[in-house]
C-alpha cells in the first residue's frame, strides 16, 4: 500500500497552483485527530456517509473514505482510525501515519476537541511535522462555549501557520466554512504551510547535525519522505521507520543524539515527547482562556457515582436490565403484530397468488410452511432488534459504554486479563463480527486471539429471537430479568474463560491501558435513528439472504423422501433424532430442539426459523376465509393496537400490564416440548454453542489460520452442553422442576 | 412427483444453495454491518 513518491523540497511543494486541471482534480484530504474527537461524525455530516460512530474511543479502525462534491470541485476525504501521537506503538497509530507519510494526502483537516485542546494539540504538533497543508477543525467547539471556555482562533492560526475552523458536527455548524477554507488551501497551499515548530536548542542543533550527514549519505532516502518528520523519527530511532529504512551506519545519529542524553539525562523518546508536550502545553496556555471559577461539571457529577468503585458495575448491570426492559416493553407489541400477520394474511395471500397459477400442492406449501414459516418466525423478532439496536447506540452515543468499559477494565484487570479488550467485547453485543475484528486495535498479538474467543460469548442480536420466543412462552411476566440474566451469564463466563486462557494458553502480562472517558452528550435522534438503522439492517438483509435460503433447505429435508408421513422420519429429523441423545442430560433431547440447534450453526436466529417450520400446523380447512379488504383492515387496526399497547406499557398506564398473552402457532408448540427449566438451559445453550458461520470465517480471515477458529467451536460446544447442564441438572436437584 | 416437479425442486434448491454461497462463504466472513462498522478488510 505504500506507494512511493517523491517529496518535493519546501519551496517547490508550496508554489501556488492553478489552472483548469488542477481544478478538476480530486482533492484528496486526510481526516486525522485523537480518538473521539469526532472525525467520523464529522464526515457523516459533510458527506452524509453512514461510518460508524460512537461516543467512545477506538471507533474507527481502519482508514475509510467519502467521496462528494462541494462548490464544484471533487473532495475526497479519508477518514483515519483516531491516534493520539503518530508513534508506532498500536495498529490505529500505524494504519494513520503510514497513509500521512506514504499516500501523502492534498491537506489533512486535524479534527481537534475544543474542550481538550492540549491534548489533542500534541497530535497537532506532530501533524505539522509532517510538511502538509493543515487545516484544523476546532470542533465540539460548541461544548467549549458552553463551559465559558474562550479560544482565541486567530492566534492558533499566526502561532501555528495553518488555517483554524471552529465546528460542531453534531450540530453541523461551521462545516461549509471548513469546506471552503480546504478548496482554498488545496488551491493555494503555500499561504497555509504550517510554520516549522522550535523544538529548543538541543533538538534543533542535534537535528541540524543529523540532516547533514543524511544529505550526503542519503539523498535518496529524503525524496521518499517528509524530510523534518524523518529527520525527527531518525533522532527518536522510531523502530518502525529503522526497519523501514534499514541503514547501514548508524555511528552519525549516536554522535548527534549523545549530547542530548547528557544534556537531558533521559533517553531520546522521552526528550521528544517533552519537547512536543511542551509547545502543545505552552500553546494552550496561549490560546485558551477558562473561566477561573468553573462549577463542577455534569460529566464530573455523574461519573462520581457511574465510576464508584463499588457502585459501577451494579449500575452497569442495572442499565443493562433497563435497557432490555424498554427494549420489550416497546417492541413486543409490534413483534405481536407481525406473527398475527405472517400466520394469518401472508399465508392465505400466498395460496391465493399462487394456487391459480397451477402451482403444485408442494410448492404452496415449501412457501407456506418454509419460507414464510422459517423466514416468517425471524422476521417477527425485527422490532426487538430495532429497538434494543436503538438503546444500546443510545448507550453508544452519550458516553455511557466508554464508562461500561472502564469499570469492567478496572475488573478484568484486577484478574490478568487485558482492559482494553472489554471494548471488542462490548461491540459483540451488537453482532460478534465487528467484535472480532476490532481486536485489531490491541497490540499483543496474543491479547488479539484471546479476546477473539471471547467475544462470541457476548450475546449478539442474532440470539436474541431465541429468548424472546422461549420467554414469551416461560416467562411472560420476567421476561426482560430472564434475558438480562443471559447477557450477564455471557459477560461472567467470558472473564471465566480469559482467565483459563490467560493462565493456560495465552500467558504473560496485561499491559496498563488507558481508557479516554469524553463529556456526556445527549446524541441527536437522527443520529440514532440512521446508526440503529445500519446496525438493524444487518439482520433484515439476513432475513432476506441465508435465513431465506436455509428456510428452503430446511422444508426439503423436513420432506424428504418425498411423501415422509412424519417429521420425525425426515432427513433433518433422522439427522436431529441421531444427535438427541447427547442433549438428553442437558434436558433437551427431543429431535426438534436437536435438529434447530444444527442449523442454527449457519446463525443463531435459524434454531427459530427451523423451529417455526418443525411446528408449522398442518393445514386445516378454514369454515370461512376473510376477504382481503378484511385482512387489510385487520392488519391496520391491529398495527393501531400495537402502537397503544407499546405506549401504555412504557407509561405504566392501568390495565395493560397483567394482560395474559394468548399463545398460539409456534408458541403453543414450544410449551409442550420444553419447561421452564429445560427453556433456560437451552437458551443458555444457544448462547454459548459454537460461533456462527460468518463469526468463524472472520476468525480465519483476521488470523490467517482455522486453528483459532476450530478453538473457538470445539471450546464454546463444550463450554454450552456443560453449563446447560448445571443449569439443568442443578435445577433438577434443587427441585425447580423440569 | 413428476420430471418437471423434480426439474422446479432442483433449480430451488440449486439457488438455495448459491443464495448460501454467496451470502455467506463468499464474503469471507463479512457482515453487511461491516461496511459501516470496524471491520473493513485488512
Amino acid at each position: 500500500m505504500s506507494t512511493q513518491l517523491k517529496y518535493q523540497d519546501e519551496e517547490e511543494a508550496n508554489g501556488e497552483t492553478g489552472g483548469r486541471a488542477d481544478q478538476a482534480r480530486t482533492i484528496t484530504v486526510a481526516v486525522a485527530g485523537n480518538p473521539n474527537s469526532g472525525k467520523s461524525t464529522l464526515i457523516n455530516a459533510i458527506a452524509g456517509t453512514r461510518l460508524h460512530v460512537g461516543n467512545w474511543a477506538g471507533v474507527t479502525v481502519e482508514k475509510k473514505e467519502a467521496l462528494f462534491d462541494f462548490g464544484g470541485r471533487k473532495i475526497r476525504l479519508v477518514d483515519l482510525p483516531g491516534t493520539y501521537s503518530l508513534s508506532p506503538y498500536s495498529q490505529e497509530e500505524i494504519v494513520a501515519r503510514d497513509y500521512l507519510v506514504h499516500e501523502r494526502p492534498d491537506l489533512i483537516i486535524n479534527v481537534v476537541d475544543s474542550t481538550n485542546l492540549e491534548r489533542n494539540l500534541y497530535l497537532t504538533v506532530q501533524i505539522m511535522e509532517l510538511g502538509i497543508p493543515v487545516v484544523m477543525a476546532l470542533n465540539i467547539y460548541d461544548e467549549a462555549q458552553e463551559k465559558g471556555y474562550r479560544i482565541d482562533v486567530k492566534g492558533i492560526e499566526e502561532m501555528l501557520g495553518i488555517a483554524v475552523v471552529p465546528t460542531s458536527a453534531t450540530r453541523k455548524t461551521g462545516l461549509d466554512d471548513l469546506l471552503k477554507t480546504v478548496l482554498e488551501v488545496a488551491d493555494a497551499p503555500k499561504r497555509r504551510v504550517p510554520k516549522k515548530l522550535n523544538y529548543g536548542e538541543d533538538i534543533e542543533t542535534a537535528s541540524e547535525h543529523v540532516a547533514k550527514t543524511f544529505k550526503i549519505s542519503y539523498p535518496a532516502l529524503l525524496e521518499r519522505y517528509p524530510q523534518r518528520w524523518l529527520l525527527l523519527k531518525l533522532m527518536e530511532q522510531d523502530s518502525h521507520v529503522m526497519k523501514e529504512l534499514n541503514l547501514e551506519d548508524q555511528g552519525f545519529l549516536d554522535q548527534a543524539l549523545s549530547h542530548l542524553r547528557r544534556a537531558h539525562g533521559d533517553d531520546i523518546e522521552s526528550i521528544m515527547a517533552d519537547a512536543r508536550y511542551s509547545l502543545a502545553s505552552g500553546l494552550t496556555r496561549e490560546i485558551l482562556h477558562k473561566p477561573e471559577l468553573r462549577q463542577t461539571e455534569l460529566t464530573e457529577k455523574i461519573d462520581r457515582v457511574v465510576l464508584n468503585r463499588f457502585l459501577g458495575i451494579p449500575i452497569f448491570m442495572a442499565a443493562m436490565w433497563l435497557l432490555f426492559k424498554l427494549t420489550f416493553d416497546l417492541s413486543a407489541p409490534f413483534g405481536d403484530w407481525l406473527g398475527s400477520m405472517t400466520e394469518g394474511p401472508f399465508k392465505r395471500w400466498a395460496s391465493a397468488i399462487l394456487t391459480p397459477l397451477g402451482a403444485p400442492d408442494w410448492t404452496v406449501s415449501l412457501v407456506n410452511d418454509g419460507v414464510i414459516a422459517g423466514v416468517g418466525s425471524v422476521i417477527v423478532f425485527v422490532p426487538v432488534i430495532f429497538a434494543m439496536m436503538f438503546f444500546i447506540t443510545f448507550l453508544e452515543g452519550s458516553g455511557y459504554m466508554a464508562r461500561a468499559a472502564f469499570v469492567m477494565d478496572r475488573t478484568m484487570h484486577a484478574i490478568g486479563l487485558h482492559g482494553k479488550s472489554f471494548i471488542p467485547m462490548l461491540l459483540g453485543f451488537g453482532c460478534n463480527v465487528p467484535g472480532i475484528y476490532a481486536t485489531r486495535t490491541l497490540e499483543n498479538p496474543k491479547d488479539k486471539v484471546l479476546t477473539a474467543l471471547l467475544v462470541p460469548l457476548m450475546s449478539c442480536g442474532a440470539r436474541l429471537p431465541v429468548y424472546v420466543l422461549f420467554v414469551a412462552v416461560f416467562f411472560p411476566n420476567n421476561s426482560s430479568t430472564v434475558i438480562w440474566s443471559l447477557y450477564v451469564m455471557g459477560i461472567l463466563l467470558a472473564v471465566l474463560m480469559g482467565l483459563i486462557f490467560k493462565k493456560t494458553l495465552f500467558r504473560g502480562e496485561a499491559p496498563m491501558f488507558i481508557m479516554e472517558l469524553p463529556p456526556y452528550r445527549m446524541p441527536s435522534l437522527h443520529s440514532l435513528c440512521v446508526h440503529t438503522w445500519e446496525k438493524g439492517k444487518h439482520f433484515l438483509i439476513k432475513a432476506g439472504t441465508y435465513i431465506f435460503a436455509v428456510s428452503v433447505l430446511v422444508w426439503f429435508m423436513l420432506n424428504l423422501p418425498w411423501g415422509v408421513e412424519h417429521k420425525r422420519d425426515s432427513y433433518l429429523g433422522q439427522a436431529g433424532a441421531a444427535i438427541a441423545p447427547i442433549f438428553e442430560p442437558v434436558g433437551f433431547g427431543n429431535w426438534e430442539a436437536a435438529s434447530s440447534l444444527i442449523t442454527g450453526v449457519i446463525a443463531k436466529e435459524i434454531v427459530v426459523g427451523t423451529m417455526g417450520e418443525i411446528y408449522a400446523p398442518k393445514k386445516e380447512e378454514q369454515e370461512e376465509v376473510p376477504t382481503l379488504q378484511e385482512d387489510l383492515k385487520e392488519i391496520v387496526t391491529s398495527f393501531g393496537a400495537a402502537c397503544k399497547s407499546a405506549v401504555s406499557t412504557l407509561l405504566y398506564l392501568p390495565g395493560e400490564e397483567e394482560q395474559e398473552e394468548d399463545l398460539s402457532g409456534l408458541k403453543l408448540a414450544i410449551q409442550g416440548g420444553f419447561t421452564p427449566l429445560t427453556s433456560y438451559a437451552f437458551m443458555a445453550f444457544v448462547l454459548l454453542y459454537m460461533p456462527c458461520v460468518v463469526a468463524i470465517a472472520a476468525m480465519r480471515q483476521e488470523f490467517g489460520t482455522w486453528k483459532w477458529a476450530v478453538v473457538g467451536f470445539v471450546y464454546q460446544t463444550a463450554l454450552a452442553w456443560a453449563v446447560a447442564l448445571i443449569i439443568y441438572q442443578g435445577g433438577r436437584l434443587l427441585g425447580i422442576g423440569g | 412427483m413428476g420430471v418437471t416437479d423434480l426439474i422446479i425442486a432442483a433449480v430451488i434448491v440449486g439457488g438455495a444453495l448459491y443464495l448460501l454461497y454467496h451470502s455467506l462463504w463468499k464474503k469471507k466472513g463479512h457482515c453487511q454491518g461491516c461496511e459501516t462498522g470496524s471491520c473493513s478488510k485488512k
